[in-house]
């Protein structure tokens, strides 16, 4: 019945169900994902706006490098990410190490460090920019009861964007948290026990055997918080619209801002374009060191 | 060293649950008390969430989102399962090929297809008015479908049943082929049964990234109509008037974060156990 051993051999009836299958989620894919994608490329060479798609070649990439709004959005999403992976990863890996033991208590507790992960980033928005506001914000309150002086947080040029880097390390930390205590408990106990019997105390065992053992997810954790990073745009458009004078403005944001307030789509493009690049070039450095991708189709 | 590590995890959590424990007392506050240097308000004022769920039609909000919601998780849920039955299971020709544009499709940002998924939906032929080259009407713009339509199309269900469909005996495939089964018969009748935990999982992770999907709504969405308005969307409208009505606003911000959290606490370890396995290597 079936032809086992020979690799490139198919069945012709059971090649013609798969791919019979597949097509409801092909159909999906191609129109809603792959498309979108061609055409996102093809459209940044062009003047595509509301009366015109037109030829323009490399014209749209050339003017990126002269758009001041354009470079500082870069910059500042590179500052966002910069600024939020390393405090997320440490914070998330205290956090893990504080609540790796298994009882009710720390179920309960884990519940409650990652309630920040699954709100949504429009709730958390509008909850900070309370907290952030400069007349009635609670942050304010705090200052002035204590005695110290009161701040400008999000109207602040040099303080906006560490307000959303803030809030974006008190958002994620959870599902930081969530990943090292998975590779936490893949470390065996047999091993943290001889250390102690040897007289290693807590940081001599993190140093030397957990911290080496949970390397792969740190590994992960790196690409994933750094893509996300650079897709950053709810907090932007909602508590700072870019500003104040564009010292929060994000690529995402331009890109939101040309495409649906200025209906330039092929400028629009070109920087989803420069996006996109950066953010495949960061997941297959990952994939390329981490072995991530898996061999596809093995079985016969 | 117990007491250390213990207050360690009450100041984090703390730090954790602060937000929430502002925003509600916030709710609750008359806006002279918002104002005020008190953080605290003197008696629960409930009628503030009557006030804010008056602000627009809430019920049509509401149900809108947990329409687009379930619709999405659910719709999505079965293709992603028949699509990872297909890529585990089945032998056919550019099957690595299209399984690698999967995870490609997986790794792209929805932030970069926003301005031609747009397009799109807007243009599609004999929709919304549009004649057969998508052109003259407004397409799918500000209906359920193009904003549900968009959401199918995510691979990372397919990632994640196929891990999970790998992992089953071959003797399941023989046996009911043996039994007569085609293989959509296979799939239904002996692996979706079996798949409870994993579409636990997904079903989830979908939910909550559904209902607290932001972007995408934002372009498909006509403001002005309400039609399609989902609570997201809602929460920001409160910032349109001159002076914001933070009590309303941070009212309305607990109703839609209450939804979201009950699902997650009464599913956490489908959850993390979603997480994870979306993350973990073979």
């Amino acid at each position: 019945m079936r032809r086992a051993g020979h690799k490139r051999e198919y069945d012709a009836r059971e090649a013609r169900e798969a791919y019979l299958l597949l097509a409801p989620f092909g159909v999906f894919f191609l129109l809603f994902v792959l498309y979108p994608i061609v055409r996102s490329v093809a459209d940044s060479f062009t003047d595509y706006s509301l009366a015109s798609r037109n030829w323009v070649g490399l014209k749209n990439y050339l003017r990126l490098f002269r758009d001041r709004a354009f470079l500082l959005s870069v910059r500042n999403t590179v500052l966002y990410a910069a600024g939020s992976i390393v405090p997320l990863m440490a914070l998330g890996l205290g956090a893990a190490l504080l609540v790796q033991r298994q009882s009710r208590v720390m179920f309960a507790a884990r519940a409650a460090l990652m309630t920040p992960y699954v709100t949504s980033l429009v709730a958390v928005s509008m909850v900070f920019l309370y907290l952030y506001d400069p007349t009635t914000g609670a942050f304010n309150k705090i200052l002035s009861a204590v005695g110290l002086p009161r701040q400008q947080f999000l109207y602040d040029p040099s303080q906006a964007l560490w307000c959303l880097v803030a809030m974006n390390i008190w958002k994620n930390f959870g599902y930081v948290m969530i990943l090292y205590l998975a590779g936490l408990t893949g470390v065996p106990q047999s091993l943290l026990e001889a250390a102690s019997l040897d007289g290693a105390g807590v940081r001599a065992k993190l140093v030397h055997i957990q911290l080496p053992h949970i390397r792969p997810v740190s590994y992960l954790l790196g690409t994933t918080l750094c893509v996300e990073c650079f897709k950053t745009f709810e907090p932007v458009r909602l508590m700072t619209s870019g500003g104040p004078v564009n010292a929060t403005t994000t690529i995402t944001y331009q890109i939101y801002i040309r495409a649906f307030s200025e209906f330039k789509m092929g400028y629009a493009s070109a920087m989803s374009v420069v996006l996109l690049a950066i953010v495949l070039a960061v997941t297959l450095v990952n994939l390329r060191l981490g072995h991530q991708l898996d061999d596809g189709g093995d079985e016969g | 060293m117990k007491f250390l590590r213990t207050a360690l995890l009450l100041l984090l959590a703390a730090v954790a649950l602060f937000p929430f424990f502002v925003m509600i007392s916030v709710s609750l506050q008359t806006m002279p008390e918002v104002y005020s240097k008190s953080l605290l308000p003197s008696v629960p004022h409930w009628e503030n969430y009557a006030t804010a769920m008056h602000n627009g039609p809430w019920g049509r909000y509401l149900l809108n989102s947990l329409y687009v919601t379930v619709l999405s998780t659910g719709i999505s849920l079965l293709i992603n399962a028949l699509t990872g039955y297909v890529f585990a299971r089945m032998r056919f020709p550019w099957k690595k090929t299209l399984f690698t544009l999967v995870l490609i499709g997986m790794m792209i940002p929805t932030q970069v297809t926003l301005v031609p998924l747009f397009v799109l939906v807007k243009s599609l032929p004999l929709a919304g008015g549009n004649n057969i080259l998508g052109q003259g009407g407004t397409g799918l713009v500000d209906t359920y479908a193009g904003l549900i339509l968009p959401y199918i199309a995510g691979s990372f269900g397919v990632f994640l049943t196929r891990q999970f469909y790998r992992m089953f005996p071959r003797e399941l495939d023989e046996a009911a082929k043996i039994d007569g089964c085609s293989r959509f018969g296979t799939f239904l009748r002996v692996y979706l049964p079996l798949s409870g935990s994993i579409l636990a999982s997904l079903a989830v992770l979908k939910f909550i990234g559904a209902w607290n999907e932001y972007s995408w709504p934002l372009v498909i969405t006509n403001t002005g109509s309400g039609r399609i308005t989902t609570v997201q969307l809602a929460l920001t409208t409160f910032r349109n008037e001159g002076e914001i009505f933070w009590n309303q606003l941070m009212a309305a911000t607990v109703v839609c974060t209450a939804a979201v959290l009950v699902v997650f606490v009464a599913l956490q370890r489908h959850f993390v156990a979603g997480i994870l396995a979306g993350s973990v290597k073979e």
